[in-house]
Formats: structure tokens, C-alpha cells, sequence
């Protein structure tokens, strides 16, 4: 298998879909724990950190659910007439870290699902909104550009003072209004260049720099079929949850889990650790061709 | 075989009372390479539309124009956007997609070509053109030359039989016109593609075209190969301007029993082939000793981040009352910036800079901008934001801030009630300068002020940058342009890596370059010892003999 | 298939439908607590989306629109260089009342997904879409209201922006906590209120300032190039 950020768009889409949408919506415990692993794993071997921000967002998603939620029947204490219950202590840290793995599995998606991947997968359905959002993603930077530039020339004309933070906003509005014009004046010459060359002559055909391989229907197909396994082991029948918190906290002991919890773990744990053994295993094999050399 | 046939075409806009475009008809052969030249205004951007179906501007239309003998209104719309290929002004605007290979592609995709045809087409031509080192960048990483060499790329691949080119250059500096126009000839030479360009810079392009087409107030005035069309030109002298310097020097001398020099080595023979060099030298007047120093530079260090290499590397110099000075440079060379530094617009981290005497960050307030310092960078555009010229120039104070002279000449452009987007770049030119002259500053820093010009504005610029410095502004330009700063500088020179390195008068400046100099010191080198510009090449060589019977 | 030959029902019917499956789901939200409210309401978004923006394919659009539509989502992208505001809501009705609703509803919702690329995408992505596109979608449809008293736009500008964090606050604590926990929400509301104020007031003061200029200005354009 290859790495996450070398596979076909489709089938790297597909792979986020599956591990995020289990992971957002699930309360199991085991898998909300698997899946914060594996996505965390996922952000850190692309080489990536800024785990600071998210840890204390864990802590604090954990202490508010207590506080406004007063639902079950374990009371740790009392605060203000109200009850504080472990019940919802535990649920608060169960719904934030399946908040903290979904926006790592996000961060992760941004970073490897770039514009022009996600152009490619949205150029084939839907040919016009991809285009406009390639406009739009080419303009970002030129705009920026722009304005950078007329800010300069609208600073030495004098007519607003930086000093002053109402003037400053004045003048960045002013900035921002000689944009405007720009933008949409000179954007009729990218419309006539594009007329020139035969936009809007018939039906678009689609040109895309990615190539669909076995691999890459082998990953594709994997990804669906342990979703659709580790989902129909956990919600197809009457499989009992392993945690239930209200009214009161009932845990299953995991000597007791029954064969189809089993199941329904170990795919989504496979699913979610793909990436990462596609990335050492490719470490590996660089390392033993090197040591060939 | 005659590719393309123009017959009786003529054409009005809406609310117009004059024919932009007046029964023109002309043919192209195959493989020719077509030079359309005409001052603003002449009809020639209008005709260059009229030959492209879906750039036909709305108006009354007679006449026809066919390819290959196909009216090409009457042509499908996939024969009539490939086989028809047009390349305009701005190379960032004709961008459409954010990645260079989308754009190649681009054209492609609107016909419906299969995806493996595709394929084969794309990387056929940006391994012809160069692109594939920087085949999967962003757009926006690219160099101005690069951009209109993939505006070019996607256009040829969709194998247009016609390229038509509306002033491709304008917008580069000369090193990337230059190549850009070599390219171009590339394509005809290797490909035989037939090429209609019209263009303000025409030293590259007059030399290796098959035929002139000079266009004056809608009419074709000239259709013929350049060195006759270049010796009629005596009859449009305002065309004559935007001439090569051999074409404006022959003219000059008036000698027309030889044939016209198209090129610098041309040029060089005909000057001594004809005329003598017992005077070598033209005489100048050294400028009096320098006035106050109105802008001074001293050892500024600047980079844009902490991690960037420095722009910036002790630069100094300094602008003195009543003087142009000139700032040359390559693309890239930082010269922009160091105009941002001494405008005060981005802060050096060492060294001074004093305007009038006074530190810059010692200015309060914005002071140092209202009766000191104008700036005017590359894009004019940068400064409107009205509705008319009018309001335009109200806001900035109205007529009694703006230097006279401009004033009565855009009140002879009438163009008040114009929108500023409306103008032609040379017009919009002058409207900004109008609009930070209000400020009547003592220090003019300007960028690139010819970039686009026609000869004509050019010109005008010229005369009026001379006046405000006879009335004692300093004026600093940073400018690739050689020629226009040989002709108007007090003192010009270069910068390189950071540093303000040669100053000196443009006679000795120039003459003293080998490569970074005007055409009419490199024709008259060998010659004779400081000319620099065409009016010392003319007034030198008549001062001289002529040669006997050469 | 049914097909609706009167254009104007079928675009009546297409609002109703959009309003009507938000509504569906907040009411659901409310009577009951059942837990599949956060995944549903995702999906039906992402369909109520795929929907529109198919309906929009299936048209064909002049390319100056769509240009016109690309400029000003990346201006409102780029338009954050300004300090306190946030210009998608302002920039999206703006376009809705003078180029029509449907290019309001792609401005907003196209703002969205290219915001994010830069500050984070996430499942909250195809509801802020849906959210400011219709934000532009109705302005679109009051268009000729918006146009003629400034009030009713500034109005207009501040509730919307109001309803929009309110919206998306719902569907925070939905998701967060499978079911509405009143307690919760109005501490996540009350939480988010500098934020929304600031919001509100600046899109209160775009609009104030700059509705009629950049009115203008996409008239202009409109006017000589027949967008």
C-alpha cells in the first residue's frame, strides 16, 4: 500500500470519511480512544505538533459537561444547589476527545487533501463549482498581493494617519474599496480569456494529474469494507454497548464483550492505523534499498 | 496560401458617433509575421478583437474576416476558439486556474478533449516551451515573463492556426520581452504559425517580421514588408517615435536613397557607411555643483522577514533639488523595495534616512506626506477609487494642487467624466500622477512611470517630469527602461545586490556600459565616444561629414 | 419524475425545500432526544448542498458571473486583513441583491469552504455553506426590499449574522452532547456572545458604509460588460 499522501484522491477521501465519520458520531469509549490515537499518530508522522492548544481544549470540554449537565446518579458534590455527577464527568471527557480526534483526523485531511486534490474529485461531478473555486483559490494570493500594494500607494497619499486606530481601519477600508474595483475590472479580462478559449462551448471534459492504480482500488475497497464490517458488528442486531452512562454508569467488563464488539474494534483498529503502517512499512523498504546501494 | 481574408471590415461602438475600425481589408499568408503598430486610440486593438469571434466587442459590425476562407462568424465554436489564438496585455489577469498544469490543460478541457489526448498535448508543449521544471507550481509562484510564457503555452495547446498577440510585452521587463518575442519567433520559424502582433516596443519585433501594418484613426495607412514601410514613415511622424532607434535616426538624416537599417548592426553600417567621425564626441555641460540634498540615503539595511536574505545591503545614496535621478536595475534586483524604504512605507532595521534634512521616522503623523514626499508605485491603477477622473481629482484638492501644465493636458484629454478603468494606461498614468503631485511634494519617488506606455505618453511624462524638476522637485525613478532614462536623467545609476553602485551623468554612464545601454550607443560605439540617445546620434552625424559616394 | 413546469413554483419549491430540512431537524432537536439528531443533520445538509449546488451545474452561466462570483469569494477571503471584520456575510448579501441570489448563495457557501482552507475545516464546514448561502439567498430574494431602505439592510445584516452563530451553536452542542441540553446551549450561547455582538456590529457597519459604493461598483460592472 502506499502512503496516504501518494494515494489517489478518491480513495484518500473515502479513507478520511470513513475513519472520521465512525469517530464523530460513535460513544464507545474503545473506539473513540482508537480513533484519537490513530489520528493523532496520523498528524505526528507527517511531522506535525501544536498539540498544546487541543490538550487543554480536552481538559476544559471534560469540566463543562459536569457543570451545565446534571444527569445521573453517581454525585461527586454539589455545587451551587446543583449536583455534579461522575456520570456526566466521564461523558464530558468522552464527547471531547471524540471532538479532539475529529479535528486531528480534519487537520490531517487539510493538510493532505490539498486544493488540487480536492478539485479532482470535485472536477468530475461537479465542473463549474470546481472551477470557481480554483478562480477563487488563485485569487486568494494575487488579491492579497493587491492589496499589500495599494496599501502602500494609499498610505503615501496622506490621507490617513497609521497611528490612529480608527484612521488605520479608515484607511485599510479604503484599501479594501480600491480592491473592489480592481478586482472586478480586471476580472473581466480573466473572463474574456477564458471565452477566447472556448469556455462555455459544450460539454467540459476533465484533465487531472492523478492516475487510479490497484493499489489504489485495494485501498479504496479495504477502507469500505472494514467500515461497513466494524458498523455492522456494532449496529446490525443488538450488540449491548460496552459503556452506558445515564441514568446510571453500567460498564460491560471486557472478559464479558461479546465476539461481535470484538469485531467491530479490531477493523476500525486496522482502519485506522492503515496510514501508519503504510508509512513505516515504506520507511523500512527505503532503509533495505538504501542499505543495498 | 492566404490563411486568413479581412474584407470591408468596419466598426462602431455603441454611443459613438466615429468608426473605431474604417473599411479595412487585408490578407495573411500562411507562416507571415505580422507587425500592427498605431498610436493609442488608432483602432488597432479594436481590429485585433473583430478577428477573434468571442472577443468581438458589442457594436455595429460590417464586413468579413474568414480563415481559410470560413466566415468566421459562421464557424463552430470549437473551430473558432482553437483555431484562433489570442494572447493579451496583462499577463496575471489571463490566468484562470491556480495551478500552472490546470492551465495548460484549460482550453482543452472547454473542447472536450479525451483525457489521454489530453495528456499527450500537455506535456508535448511544456516540454517545447520549458514549463515542466515548474509544471505543478501555483501560479502565483511565477515571474511576470513566466506568467505570459504560460498564457502563450495555453494557448498553442490548442494548435491555433492564427496567433494573435494584443501587446503581449507591455506588461515585462525588457529581458522577458525580449525572450518573450524570441519565443514567438521560434513558434513561426519552427512551426510556420501565422502571427498578427501589435505592439509598443518594436525594436524586437520590427527585425523579424514579414510585413508592417501601420493603422492610424481606423484606417490601415501601411501593409507592407518593413524596410518599405519603415522608409514611408516620414508621413506619420507621431508613429515615428515608437521606431527603433536605427528607423528613427535614418529618418532623421534624411537620407533616402539608402535603404532603412532595421537593426543595431544595420544601424552601425549605415552610420559609417555614411558619415565621417572627425568630431567623436558630443559636448555636455558637467550640471553645476549639486543643490541641498533632498532625499539621503546612508548604509540602509532591509529584509522583508527575519528569515529572508537581505534586499538591501548598506544602500546609499543621495537625491539632490531639481534633479531626475535614474535607478537601473534587472527584475528582482530589489529596486522597488528600496523606493518602499525610502517612502517610508516598509522601515529599514539599520541605517538613515533623511528627506529635507530630517530623519524619516521623525515625521509624525503623516506628515512626511503632505508637501514633502509623493510615491508612486508600478500599477496606477493602485490609487483610484471613484466613480470619475473628476472625483478623483476633487478628492485630492482639484485643479489648484495639480501642477498647471498636467492639468490643461488631461483637460485636453477629456476624459473627467470618464471612470479611471475606462483610460488607456497611458492616461490612467498621468491621472495618478496628477493624484500625488496634489500633495506638492518635494520628492517625486516613482516606479517604473513608463511600464505600458505608447511613445506618444511616454513623451508627455517625459516633459512633464523635466518641468517639475526645472522647478526644483527631485525626482528619483527606479526604471529598466535604458532609453527613457538616458533621455531624461541627471545622473543615473545602477543597482545591484543591494547596493547604488556607478553613479554618474547618463553620457559618461552609459557610454561607459557595454551591455546595459541604449540602441543608439550601441549603434555609434565604434564610431563615435558619448552618444546616447537617437537626438545625439542625429545631431552628431550631421555635424560631421558626409561620406562621398557610399 | 415529476417535473414542475412552472419556473417559479419549481424555484418556490426549491427555497421550501432548503428552509424546510434545517427546520425539520432543529424542530426533531427540540421534541425529542434521540441520538442520531447530530449524523442526520449532517447528512441532510451535505444533501440539501449536493443539491443545490447540482441545480447550479445543470445551469448554464454567463462566464463574467462566474467570474464575478470567484472575485468576490476570494474577496471576502482576503477581505480579513481588516481588522474586527469578517466580510463573508456583508459581501454575500451585497452580491445576492445586486447579481441575484443564486450567485449570494455560491459566494456564501464557496466563502466558506476556501475560509476554512486556511483557518481549518472540520464537520462544521457544511453547515457554515449551507448557513451563508442562504444568508445570500434570501437577501436575493428580498433584493428589491434590501435595495431600497438601507435600514432593512443593516437589519437584514444583523440578524442574520445573529441567526447564523445561533445555528451553528445548535448543531456544537448537538453534536457534543447527542441531544439539546438547554443548559448547555445557553452557556454556549452566552459564551459566544462577544463574539457574536462584534459580529453583528461589523457587519452593521460594512453594510452601512459600503453597501451602496460596492453597489456601485457591481453595477458598473453589470452595466458595461452584461453580466
Amino acid at each position: 500500500m502506499r502512503t496516504l499522501e501518494n494515494s489517489n484522491p478518491i480513495a484518500t477521501a473515502v479513507f478520511f470519511l470513513c475513519a472520521a465519520g465512525i469517530a464523530m458520531f460513535s460513544r464507545d469509549p474503545v473506539i473513540t480512544g482508537l480513533s484519537l490515537i490513530g489520528a493523532v499518530l496520523l498528524w505526528m508522522i507527517q511531522g506535525e505538533g501544536g498539540h498544546w492548544f487541543l490538550a487543554v481544549f480536552l481538559l476544559a470540554g471534560t469540566l463543562v459537561n459536569p457543570l451545565f449537565n446534571h444527569k445521573g446518579s453517581m454525585v461527586l458534590f454539589v455545587l451551587n444547589n446543583n449536583p455534579v455527577t461522575l456520570e456526566a464527568l466521564l461523558y464530558g471527557a468522552l464527547s471531547s476527545a471524540m471532538v479532539v480526534a475529529t479535528i486531528y483526523w480534519f487537520r490531517s485531511f487539510s493538510k493532505i487533501m490539498t486544493s488540487d486534490k480536492l478539485l479532482y474529485i470535485l472536477g468530475s461531478t461537479m465542473p463549474k463549482l470546481s472551477l470557481i473555486l480554483s478562480m477563487a483559490l488563485r485569487y486568494v494570493p494575487l488579491f492579497s498581493r493587491q492589496a499589500k500594494t495599494v496599501s502602500d500607494a494609499q498610505k503615501t497619499l496622506g490621507l490617513y494617519r497609521e497611528e490612529n486606530w480608527i484612521d488605520n481601519i479608515r484607511g485599510k477600508i479604503r484599501v479594501f474599496s480600491v480592491m473592489v474595483t480592481w478586482t472586478l475590472e480586471n476580472g473581466i479580462i480573466t473572463a474574456d480569456s477564458m471565452e477566447a478559449r472556448g469556455y462555455g462551448a459544450g460539454r467540459r471534459s476533465f484533465f487531472s494529474i492523478y492516475r487510479f492504480t490497484l493499489r489504489d482500488v485495494l485501498f479504496l475497497t479495504g477502507s469500505l469494507l472494514l467500515t461497513a464490517i466494524s458498523l455492522l458488528a456494532m449496529y446490525g442486531g443488538d450488540t449491548p454497548a460496552v459503556v452506558s452512562f445515564y441514568p446510571a454508569l453500567e460498564v460491560i467488563s471486557v472478559k464479558n464483550w461479546p465476539i461481535k464488539t470484538w469485531v467491530s474494534y479490531i477493523s476500525y483498529g486496522i482502519l485506522v492505523f492503515l496510514p501508519a503502517v503504510a508509512k513505516v512499512g515504506e520507511e523500512i523498504k527505503w532503509k533495505y534499498l538504501q542499505s543495498k546501494i | 496560401m492566404e490563411i486568413l481574408t479581412v474584407e470591408n471590415l468596419s466598426f462602431t461602438y455603441p454611443e459613438s458617433c466615429r468608426k473605431a475600425v474604417n473599411n479595412v481589408s487585408f490578407g495573411v499568408e500562411k507562416g507571415e509575421f505580422i507587425a500592427l503598430c498605431g498610436a493609442t486610440g488608432s483602432g488597432k486593438s479594436t481590429l485585433l478583437r473583430l478577428l477573434k469571434r468571442e472577443l468581438t466587442p458589442l457594436g455595429e459590425l460590417t464586413g468579413r474576416v474568414m480563415l481559410r476562407n470560413a466566415d468566421i462568424r459562421e464557424m463552430s465554436i470549437c473551430d473558432s476558439a482553437g483555431k484562433v489564438g489570442f494572447v493579451m496585455q496583462r499577463p496575471e489577469q489571463q490566468i484562470v486556474t491556480d495551478k500552472v498544469w490546470h492551465e495548460l490543460a484549460f482550453g482543452l478541457e472547454n473542447l472536450g478533449t479525451p483525457q489521454k489526448e489530453m495528456r499527450r498535448r500537455v506535456a508535448e508543449i511544456s516540454e517545447y516551451f520549458g514549463i515542466s521544471g515548474w509544471f505543478d507550481k501555483r501560479v502565483d509562484e511565477l515571474s511576470g515573463g513566466q506568467k505570459q510564457l504560460l498564457n502563450l503555452a495555453a494557448v498553442m495547446v490548442m494548435q491555433p492556426e492564427l496567433l494573435i498577440l494584443d501587446e503581449p510585452t507591455a506588461q515585462l521587463d525588457p529581458i522577458a520581452a525580449a525572450d518573450f518575442i524570441a519565443t514567438l519567433h521560434k513558434l513561426n520559424r519552427e512551426l510556420g504559425l501565422t502571427i498578427i502582433i501589435a505592439e509598443h516596443r518594436l525594436e524586437d519585433v520590427i527585425p523579424i517580421c514579414d510585413k508592417l501594418m501601420v493603422m492610424n484613426s481606423g484606417m490601415l495607412q501601411l501593409y507592407l514588408p518593413p524596410r518599405l514601410a519603415t522608409q514611408k514613415l516620414n508621413e506619420y511622424p507621431a508613429l515615428l517615435k515608437s521606431m527603433p532607434a536605427s528607423v528613427r535616426i535614418y529618418h532623421g538624416l534624411n537620407k533616402k536613397e539608402t535603404a532603412c537599417p532595421l537593426t543595431i548592426r544595420e544601424g552601425a553600417d549605415f552610420i559609417t557607411g555614411n558619415f565621417e567621425n572627425q568630431i567623436k564626441k558630443i559636448d555636455f555641460c558637467m550640471k553645476a555643483a549639486p543643490g541641498t540634498p533632498v532625499l539621503e540615503m546612508e548604509d540602509v539595511w532591509f529584509r522583508y522577514a527575519k528569515s529572508m536574505p537581505d534586499v538591501l545591503k548598506g544602500t546609499g545614496f543621495a537625491a539632490y533639488k531639481g534633479e531626475i535621478f535614474c535607478l537601473l536595475g534587472g527584475n528582482g534586483s530589489g529596486k522597488s523595495t528600496l523606493l518602499k524604504t525610502a517612502a517610508g512605507v516598509v522601515k529599514a532595521y539599520r541605517g538613515q534616512i533623511k528627506v529635507l534634512g530630517k530623519r524619516t521616522e521623525k515625521y509624525k503623523e503623516n506628515s512626511l506626506y503632505k508637501e514633502c514626499l509623493a510615491f508612486l508605485p508600478q500599477d496606477a491603477q493602485t490609487v483610484f477609487l471613484k466613480n470619475t477622473v473628476r472625483e478623483e481629482l476633487a478628492e485630492v484638492g482639484g485643479a489648484e494642487r495639480i501642477p498647471q501644465k498636467l492639468f490643461a493636458l488631461l483637460s485636453g484629454k477629456e476624459i473627467f467624466d470618464l471612470h479611471p478603468y475606462d483610460l488607456s494606461g497611458g492616461e490612467q498614468q498621468l491621472v495618478a500622477l496628477a493624484k500625488v503631485l496634489a500633495a506638492k511634494p518635494q520628492l517625486l519617488l516613482l516606479d517604473e512611470p513608463t511600464k505600458g506606455l505608447d511613445a506618444r505618453t511616454k513623451e508627455e511624462v517625459i516633459e512633464l517630469l523635466k518641468e517639475l524638476r526645472n522647478e526644483g522637485m527631485a525626482i528619483v525613478i527606479v526604471t529598466h527602461d535604458v532609453e527613457f532614462a538616458a533621455e531624461t536623467a541627471d545622473r543615473c545609476a545602477m543597482f545591484f545586490r543591494g547596493e547604488v553602485i556607478a553613479e554618474d551623468v547618463p553620457e559618461q554612464f552609459f557610454a561607459s556600459n557595454n551591455f546595459y545601454t541604449t540602441a543608439a550607443n550601441r549603434m555609434t560605439r565604434e564610431h563615435y565616444e558619448n552618444v546616447v540617445t537617437v537626438e545625439q546620434a542625429i545631431a552628431l552625424c550631421s555635424r560631421n561629414e558626409e561620406r562621398s559616394g557610399s | 419524475m415529476i417535473v414542475i413546469r412552472n419556473e417559479k413554483l419549481r424555484r418556490m419549491m426549491k427555497i421550501a425545500f432548503l428552509f424546510l430540512i434545517p427546520a425539520v431537524i432543529v424542530i426533531g432537536a427540540l421534541i425529542s432526544e434521540e441520538k442520531s439528531y447530530a449524523p442526520v443533520s449532517l447528512a441532510v445538509t451535505v444533501l440539501a448542498l449536493g443539491l443545490f449546488l447540482c441545480g447550479f451545474e445543470q445551469k448554464k452561466i454567463g462566464t463574467r458571473r462566474l467570474v464575478t462570483v470567484a472575485v468576490m469569494v476570494a474577496l471576502s477571503v482576503v477581505g480579513r486583513f481588516i481588522p474586527l471584520f469578517k466580510p463573508i456575510t456583508a459581501l454575500t448579501i451585497i452580491t445576492a441583491i445586486y447579481i441575484g441570489g443564486e450567485a449570494g448563495f455560491l459566494v456564501g457557501s464557496l466563502s466558506a469552504v476556501i475560509s476554512n482552507f486556511y483557518f481549518g475545516q472540520g464537520p462544521w464546514t457544511p453547515f457554515q455553506m449551507l448557513a451563508w448561502g442562504m444568508i445570500g439567498l434570501l437577501a436575493g430574494l428580498f433584493a428589491k426590499q434590501l435595495k431600497a431602505s438601507r435600514i432593512v439592510l443593516v437589519l437584514y445584516g444583523v440578524l442574520s449574522g445573529a441567526a447564523f452563530s445561533v445555528v451553528m451553536d445548535i448543531w456544537t452542542v448537538l453534536w457534543y452532547n447527542e441531544g439539546l441540553v438547554w443548559e448547555l446551549y445557553s452557556a454556549a450561547i452566552v459564551a459566544a456572545l462577544p463574539h457574536t455582538i462584534l459580529y453583528a456590529v461589523s457587519n452593521m457597519i460594512f453594510l452601512m458604509l459600503f453597501a451602496k459604493p460596492f453597489g456601485e461598483k457591481l453595477e458598473r460592472v453589470k452595466k458595461k460588460y452584461g453580466i
